[in-house]
């Protein structure tokens, strides 16, 4: 079916409203945060934005019968390509799909359509004194739909974890167009280990078995304080160092960052008055719960940072807490400020290593960037290993752009060799799927063999994860 | 300059790694939701035109166009670019090769004569006074204008017949020891829709000791014709007005309209004037103007008596985005609000939310216009205010269309207004 077809097929099944079809409107998906999107921007044969299951399952359905690609796409936030069609096909934007159905206090739990915002979500859930603990970089601009599609975490992954555990059950419109409910058909209680587990099969596959089209989450109840505490240090090493000795006298903090030599000159280049400290690197820990706890774990982190660290400040004052956070918060973009015509790239921007690595890791990172002659800044989710490096490039330099694939290609097989992984948080999508081998070996087949259980004719979101 | 070499395009496109920030934060995406209305859809779009994968056409001009340039994604981007601006830039690129005879007129000429403009809203004055404007509603007339006016005309209502011009006079004498002699910005919205604001604001200022003196030649702030890819006229006015302007000794220069300090801001001068012969000229007029509530705050210091007391009323404050985002002036005018005897201020939730009107905004894209005026409305019927103050003729012109579809006995005001009587 040619795509002047499928356009009018899809006009007939939602409407003119609902659908993008004008080849310039069609360029604006072309497009999501990653380089490789930069570089190749790849236009979707049409764009639709259902909001009902009813009308999804008729796209679907019609996809199906047509052996045409589908690729769902939340805010189009991802760094990896996932939501592109890269191999052609319809775009299914769930952004404009943004219900959230409702709210279980008694159940603690909540239940929404697939583009309701993160931090929308929680300034809801805040009011019954609830939270959905994960808390991605991109909270103020991300969908749940596309944080279960990439199981997504971020600051307070440390203590709270991924999206995964909160998902409790999901309604899912399989590739044929056919709907299920994972999780219990009339579930809502929290611990379920009834069946084989395919809400946790759904959560981090990245639209390529079906699409995800109502989310049943478990939500924990507001920690009533926090505080924050920032470390400063001189020698590198000192910083994993000293994370393991938190741990090790029984603290769990909901979130530590790490902020290394590139990246400090890179904030205080980008926002002067920030003014961070000077030093090989810095550690911020967060800490929640109640007040008196608050106050304890802050003792103790203080007590043992204080063996290494040149300095320690801890703070429970929100002003105080914020200009400490203030740093931390802008260092993905201000890594673009290491040079004036740079640009920072994502790419090779999300690597997992082992906590005991992250130190090698991180001098390994400065060595291949020396390598290659491009600066890299360096920050990133300490606490869990999860290191985000920053290649800045300009991207109109074709020599630049050739060796930054070749660097951040060494990046991603560096944390294969350290014993990690290349995605801690982001995902696979498009840029990463070469890699699916050499990280999981003969268990990609088995991936393959889920994948075509699922969706025999391979239309949902092809060319990505493997 | 080419359309690539312009320093927003040439310096900042780079910057952009797409996080989607903009979208979250702009008003036309929450109502249209679909990625050509977002600001990260402009950016991308005005890459594409620099790169020449699209030609410079009314096609990409209409998606451009749909950014209302309210400021919300520049201040929100992390990467720091002026986003507003790079979509600024590249409407002027395509509309100088798809000029238009009804733009050139209305903002080539008309807009740039004040003696005409003012002649064209007195004759429109007068067909309203004559009942003409409801007689072509009723026969169906209005449904032959072009675009969205058929809808937007009634925008438009009750231009008073004098404008400002002619109820001021150029030199006004300060009252009492004269402690600053300042010039008045009289802005085009402000001198023809909201003539009363002007005299308070002369009223207000003499009485606190200013020589306020109106240049006859001054000629409009340029910010409609950036809006409406006119930045070569925008030029032409800045440089006009900062060569009138810098031939008078002014401490300061002092307008009312948020818009009108908005374009005439060291950055935005930079951004139209920057490079040209006149450049360091432009910035010294630049730092002397003000906002009239940051100058009656921050500088006067002002403190009404209860001899002035206003009859007791409830007032929410809206926050033009010309004001609150491109500026960062969001508590002078609250303030003053608070300061005046009679005043209960209330706030309103989202006050510093696009009302929609954005100058011709409301008239070019008058649907989705409203959309973001509807919930404006709603916020600040939430309040139970009798007034709702604002200082722009842009956003007061909008709010009185918006109580109006609702039916909302509330009056819309500026802060000197209330000051005044």
């Amino acid at each position: 079916m040619d795509s002047t077809a499928i356009k009018k097929e899809l006009i007939k099944i939602l409407g003119k409203d609902k659908i993008l079809t004008e080849e310039l409107d069609l360029m604006y998906y072309s497009y999501d945060s990653s380089f490789l999107t930069k570089l190749e921007p790849v236009n979707p044969t049409a764009v639709v934005m259902p909001r009902s299951t009813e009308e999804v399952q008729e796209v679907v359905r019609f996809a199906f019968e047509n052996d045409i690609n589908i690729v769902p796409r939340g805010a189009g936030t991802g760094e990896t390509g996932g939501c592109i069609a890269v191999n052609g096909g319809i775009v299914v934007d769930l952004s404009t799909w943004d219900d959230i159905v409702e709210i279980v206090v008694p159940d603690m739990q909540v239940i929404v359509r697939p583009g309701v915002i993160h931090s929308d979500l929680n300034d809801q859930l805040a009011q019954y004194n609830l939270f959905f603990p994960p808390d991605p970089g991109s909270s103020k601009m991300c969908t749940i739909g596309g944080m279960v599609a990439n199981n997504a975490s971020g600051l307070r992954a440390v203590k709270y974890w991924a999206t995964e555990p909160y998902i409790l059950g999901l309604e899912v419109v399989m590739p044929n167009g056919e709907v299920i409910m994972t999780g219990g058909m009339k579930a809502r209680a929290i611990k379920n280990v009834s069946g084989i587990n395919l809400t946790k099969l759904m959560v981090g596959s990245e639209g390529t078995l079906g699409i995800i089209t109502q989310i049943r989450l478990r939500c924990f109840p507001k920690p009533k304080a926090r505080g924050i505490g920032m470390a400063v240090f001189d020698k590198l090493d000192d910083a994993p160092a000293t994370v393991l000795d938190v741990y090790q006298n029984g603290i769990l903090p909901s979130g530590i960052e790490i902020l290394d030599n590139s990246a400090i000159k890179a904030v205080n280049d980008f926002k002067p008055h920030i003014n961070l400290p000077d030093a090989e690197a810095i550690l911020l820990f967060e800490v929640d719960g109640t007040p008196p706890g608050v106050n304890y774990e802050g003792s103790i982190i203080k007590e043992v940072a204080e063996k290494r660290a040149r300095s320690f400040e801890w703070s429970t004052d929100e002003k105080r807490m914020t200009e400490l956070w203030e740093g931390r918060s802008v260092t993905a973009t201000a890594a673009a400020r290491v040079r004036a015509d740079g640009s920072r790239i994502f790419a090779g921007e999300d690597i997992s290593v082992p906590l005991s690595r992250v130190a090698d890791t991180l001098r390994a990172i400065r060595s291949l960037g020396e390598k290659y002659g491009i600066k890299v800044v360096n920050y990133g989710h300490i606490g869990d290993g999860n290191v985000h490096t920053a290649p800045v490039i300009n991207p109109e330099n074709p020599d630049e752009v050739e060796k930054v694939l070749q660097l951040v290609d060494e990046i991603h097989l560096l944390a294969i060799e350290m014993g990690g992984s290349t995605t801690g948080e982001h995902g696979v999508g498009a840029v990463r799927r070469r890699y699916a081998e050499a990280e999981h070996g003969n268990a990609v087949d088995y991936m393959k063999k889920i994948k075509a259980a699922f969706d025999p004719k391979g239309i949902m979101n092809p060319g990505k994860v493997f | 300059m080419e359309f690539k070499e312009l320093p927003p395009v040439k310096e900042q496109l780079m910057k952009c790694v797409r996080c989607g920030k903009c979208r979250s934060v702009c008003p036309v995406f929450a109502e249209v939701k679909n990625e050509t209305a977002a600001p990260r859809g402009h950016v991308f779009m005005v890459q594409m035109l620099r790169d020449g994968k699209v030609e410079p056409d009314k096609k990409v001009l209409e998606r451009l166009n749909m950014c209302l340039m309210c400021e919300s994604c520049t201040i929100n981007c992390p990467s720091g670019i002026d986003i507003h601006e790079l979509n600024a830039a590249a409407r002027s690129y395509i509309y100088e090769k798809n000029p238009n005879t009804v733009k050139e007129l209305l903002f080539g000429t008309l807009w740039t004569h004040p003696s005409l403009l003012r002649t064209s809203m007195w004759f429109m004055a007068g067909v309203q006074k004559l009942g003409l404007q409801d007689l072509a509603r009723t026969l169906g007339l209005t449904k032959i204008l072009p675009g969205d006016l058929p809808k937007a005309e009634k925008i438009l209502s009750a231009i008073p017949f004098r404008c400002a011009r002619r109820l001021i006079p150029e030199i006004n004498q300060a009252k009492g020891e004269k402690k600053y002699k300042v010039g008045y910005f009289l802005g085009c919205g402000t001198d023809l829709f909201n003539p009363q604001v002007a005299v308070a604001t002369v009223e207000v200022l003499t009485r606190n000791g200013c020589e306020v003196i109106i240049p006859p030649d001054m000629k409009c702030c340029g910010l409609p014709h950036i809006a409406n890819a006119k930045m070569d006229t925008a030029r032409e006015l800045a440089d006009h007005n900062v060569k009138l302007f810098n031939s008078y000794d002014f401490d300061y220069i002092v307008t009312d309209c948020a818009s009108c300090s908005s374009a005439l801001t060291p950055k935005n001068m930079m951004f139209l004037l920057g490079g040209s012969e006149i450049e360091a000229e432009a910035l010294t007029f630049a730092n002397k103007v003000i906002d009239l509530t940051k100058f009656l705050v921050d500088v006067l210091d002002i403190k009404p008596s209860e001899k002035g007391k206003v009859k007791s009323t409830k007032v929410t404050y809206h926050d033009p985005c010309h004001l609150a985002n491109a500026q960062e002036i969001k508590e002078q005018p609250r303030e003053l609000l608070k300061r005046i005897p009679g005043v209960e201020y209330v706030e309103m939730q989202e006050a510093n939310r696009c009302c929609g009107g954005s100058g011709t905004y409301s008239v070019t894209h008058y649907d989705i216009s409203m959309k973001i005026l509807d919930i404006k409305i709603k916020s600040a019927m939430e309040t139970g205010a009798d007034k709702i103050a604002t200082c722009c003729p842009s956003c007061m012109m909008q709010l009185r269309h918006g109580v109006a579809r609702y039916n909302w006995n509330c009056e819309i005001v500026h802060p000197v207004e209330l000051l005044n009587q």
